[in-house]
């Protein structure tokens, strides 16, 4: 059974609960008090990931941190359609691991500028904004020409891969960080596609998507 | 001078491509900010970005392709007319008619969604985009005043289609004015016309919404339209770095109106009550099943106003008989009233009239629509029992709870299957409907008796048919544990003799009129003789249009509207039919 070490109101943390519900994954979770308790920081917890961050799981003893590494984890082992994760595509693990790095990125921007406007981090809220805007209008045009190729999601696949679970998480909550995704209508339209794989999950401030 | 510019001019909002089905796209001009959103029947609606409960975007909600959910607390705005269907708090009730969104006008035209706060006149035609299919261009969101932005475009270079790789071509402005700018290229004896609008979002931004006058073709496309996009963003880069070099402007404050005007007036009072407010043309008649004619009724102009499933209107007729009849229509089919007319064997003019004299093309006035039949959305399931004609509200019920995915099923009780309306219907509710064909009565007390049997907490059951048909599901209902409140039923007619026999005094508590009402005359009459304006429609004590709230006295109830419990509670009363017991009623008019 996997133990995920999570925070509610965490996106890398939802980013492991969305694809878990995806897949249907079974899994129990141990909270970690972020804030305020500043609980990823105490002496138990740096046992565990000494960079004091969440999320991080526990599968039956493989301890991982890192919300992409764990997500390439998961779909590697649990995925029995090989879609999410295709291990025998040399093109596309390389355009993944691309847009995993890319939703870093917004973790650096988006969710830092959520982190200052929503738990009082003291950081340049004006250059995380501006960050993610940058990353935002390359997300959108991507997007906007995919839509022309027939393609849904962010790799060039059928099927959305683990890129779009590990982007979609701090693009939905960017207006917690004062980040409108007004300008980005590619975007959006993307956003209703990630809320209607079936086995989607919400959390606090992501709202489910209507039928298709 | 900016105020008028700003409300009379039409500028594209978006791309025709950023409407895809059960999509809202957040749009803004001159600060006002939109949702729209493109129905399933290609409708595309611009309203107010904001619900009229809380003031949520209404551009985070859920399009489910004939309504628009917010997503605070549910309320639904139905396609076109953005009137309020559904309010989750309170579900036994049909929402006012005041609460509905304000929306904008929309057209579609060049690939472009225009709209406009006050259009004086249609969108202007382009010159050089009549000819043939024009391509719309990725839309280029840019950090600067529509000015700045102008400025630049005045300047801005691309190749024409085929000769994309090139670099020289020849660049002609044809046209330009405050927010568009034509562009000609020419190479290579290949000349593309661009027309470049700046839609203005707010003081300090804009949005480049270009498009060219003919589409390349499939093979050529995506690399005219990354070229366009390359050039268009380089162009952004440079405006908004000139942009951020100077002050921002303070972005506008639109102004919200509280209620259109229009809904926010009281109705004129009028002598008779039964008011014929709209026209509508018979834009098909046809027969919806064995002796039931379909009427398709079209606005004479404008929209129709907001119905919810249960809805009634009053049909005025040629002879001028006045009859009700319940709106068939799913949720979002907003263009149109589609009503169902039995051929009645005793008709006293009405049905026989809708059947032989009206005709396709002909105008008909009639009523806004009325609900007394409210459909609940909260129910763990919802059955619905219907005999004869009495299908018409049932079916707009169905549909409604097809649509939204609610747990429900759908009795038809009819003599046989080609007495069976509206087919085409019935066909998208195979999965929960269950026609019971060809019964004796007895048989029929049989049935119903299966039906209701099994009746749970959170159960609701919605009957509508013949009255014998009605007394006996109720009575059955009641034996089978169903509570007053969770039996809800309409009756076409009421067949009971009224007796008018008895003489007593009302008094208006809020009119501060004191009146007397003598033998064979009713409420409702006394009432609009002394001024009173009161709606009504059936007159018999069926529909429940005049009812009143009684703070005093003992009615005396002869309607068919009201159930047992409401009845002896006492506290509402029909004016048309039903009367005093106690020598005085005090009533909330």
């Amino acid at each position: 059974m996997i133990t995920l070490y999570d925070y509610e109101l965490s996106g890398n943390c939802y980013k492991l609960r969305l694809l878990m519900s995806i897949l249907g994954i079974e899994y129990k979770t141990a909270p970690v008090d972020f804030y305020p308790g500043r609980e990823h920081k105490s002496e138990w917890f740096l046992k565990l990931n000494p960079l004091g961050q969440i999320p991080v799981i526990d599968d039956d003893g493989l301890v991982l941190r890192d919300a992409q590494a764990i997500l390439i984890y998961l779909a590697a082992k649990y995925d029995p359609s090989g879609t999410w994760y295709p291990r025998g595509n040399p093109a596309l693990l390389g355009k993944i691991s691309q847009w995993l790095s890319f939703a870093d990125g917004i973790t650096a921007t988006a969710s830092a500028a959520r982190l200052h406007d929503g738990l009082f981090y003291a950081l340049d809220i004006d250059a995380a904004r501006a960050g993610a805007h940058r990353l935002f209008r390359i997300l959108d045009e991507h997007l906007w020409f995919g839509e022309r190729e027939d393609r849904d999601w962010i790799c060039s696949a059928p099927s959305p891969t683990i890129a779009d679970i590990a982007c979609f998480p701090y693009v939905m909550l960017s207006e917690e960080g004062g980040i409108p995704r007004q300008d980005y209508p590619a975007i959006r339209r993307w956003c209703d596609r990630v809320k209607r794989i079936k086995g989607f999950t919400v959390m606090s401030g992501v709202f489910p998507a209507g039928p298709a | 001078m900016q105020q008028e510019r700003t409300r009379t001019r039409w500028h594209p909002i978006a791309a025709s491509h950023d409407l895809p089905p059960r999509h809202v796209f957040h749009a803004q001009l001159w600060g006002r900010e939109f949702a729209v959103w493109r129905a399933d029947d290609g409708y595309v609606n611009v309203w107010e970005n904001r619900c009229l409960h809380r003031g949520v975007r209404l551009s985070i909600g859920i399009n489910d392709g004939r309504e628009l959910k917010c997503q605070y607390h549910g309320w639904r705005y139905a396609n076109r007319t953005a009137g309020c269907t559904y309010i989750p708090a309170h579900p036994a009730d049909a929402p006012a008619r005041t609460i509905t969104n304000r929306t904008y006008p929309a057209v579609e035209r060049y690939g472009l969604v225009w709209s406009c706060e006050q259009p004086e006149g249609e969108v202007p035609g382009v010159p050089g985009l009549e000819r043939e299919a024009p391509l719309a261009l990725r839309g280029i969101p840019v950090n600067a005043p529509a000015a700045l932005v102008v400025t630049a475009l005045r300047a801005h270079r691309f190749q024409p289609n085929g000769r994309i790789d090139g670099s020289d071509a020849e660049m002609v402005v044809k046209a330009a004015d405050d927010f568009s700018v034509a562009l000609s290229a020419r190479a290579d004896g290949a000349a593309t016309l661009a027309i470049f609008f700046v839609q203005p979002v707010d003081s300090g931004r804009s949005v480049i919404r270009g498009v060219l006058d003919r589409d390349p073709g499939a093979e050529a496309r995506n690399a005219v339209l990354r070229h366009h996009n390359a050039g268009l963003s380089v162009l952004r880069d440079n405006v908004e770095r000139q942009a951020a070099a100077r002050p921002a402007p303070a972005p506008i404050e639109p102004v919200y109106e509280r209620v259109p005007a229009a809904l926010a007036e009281l109705p004129e009072p009028s002598a008779h009550g039964r008011k014929a407010a709209l026209r509508v043309t018979v834009a098909r008649k046809w027969e919806a099943a064995d002796g039931i004619a379909g009427f398709e009724l079209r606005p004479l102009k404008g929209l129709l106003p907001t119905f919810q499933p249960g809805a009634h209107i009053d049909v005025h007729l040629p002879n001028g008989a006045i009859r009700q009849y319940s709106i068939v229509n799913g949720p979002g089919e907003s263009d149109r009233y589609v009503i169902g007319v039995k051929r009645e064997a005793d008709s006293k003019g009405g049905s026989l009239c809708l059947h032989e004299t009206v005709r396709e093309g002909d105008v008909l006035a009639i009523s806004e629509p009325r609900n007394n039949f409210p459909l609940r959305r909260d129910a763990v399931k919802t059955l619905l029992v219907a005999g004869g004609i009495g299908a018409t509200p049932l079916i707009a019920m169905a549909q409604a709870l097809h649509h939204q995915r609610l747990v429900h099923s759908f009795h038809y009780f009819a003599q046989n299957e080609a007495q069976l309306a509206f087919g085409d219907r019935l066909d998208g509710l195979k999965d929960t409907l269950v026609p019971h064909l060809g019964l004796t009565p007895q048989e029929t007390g049989g049935r119903l008796r299966d039906i209701l049997s099994g009746y749970a907490e959170g159960m609701h059951v919605y009957l509508c048919g013949p009255g014998p048909m009605l007394e006996a599901a109720r009575a059955i209902a009641g034996e089978c544990g169903w509570p007053d409140e969770a039996v809800h039923f309409e009756y076409f007619k009421n067949t009971r003799a009224i007796d008018d026999s008895s003489a007593f005094e009302i008094a208006l508590a809020r009119s501060c009129l004191t009146l007397k009402v003598p033998a064979g005359r009713s409420i409702l009459e006394v009432m609009r003789e002394a001024g009173v304006d009161m709606p009504s429609s059936c007159e018999q004590g069926a529909c429940g249009t005049c009812m009143a709230t009684v703070i005093e006295g003992e009615p005396d109830h002869q309607d068919v509207y009201l159930n047992d419990a409401e009845k002896r509670a006492g506290t509402k009363i029909m004016t048309c039919v039903s009367r005093a017991k106690s020598a005085r009623l005090v009533l909330d008019v």
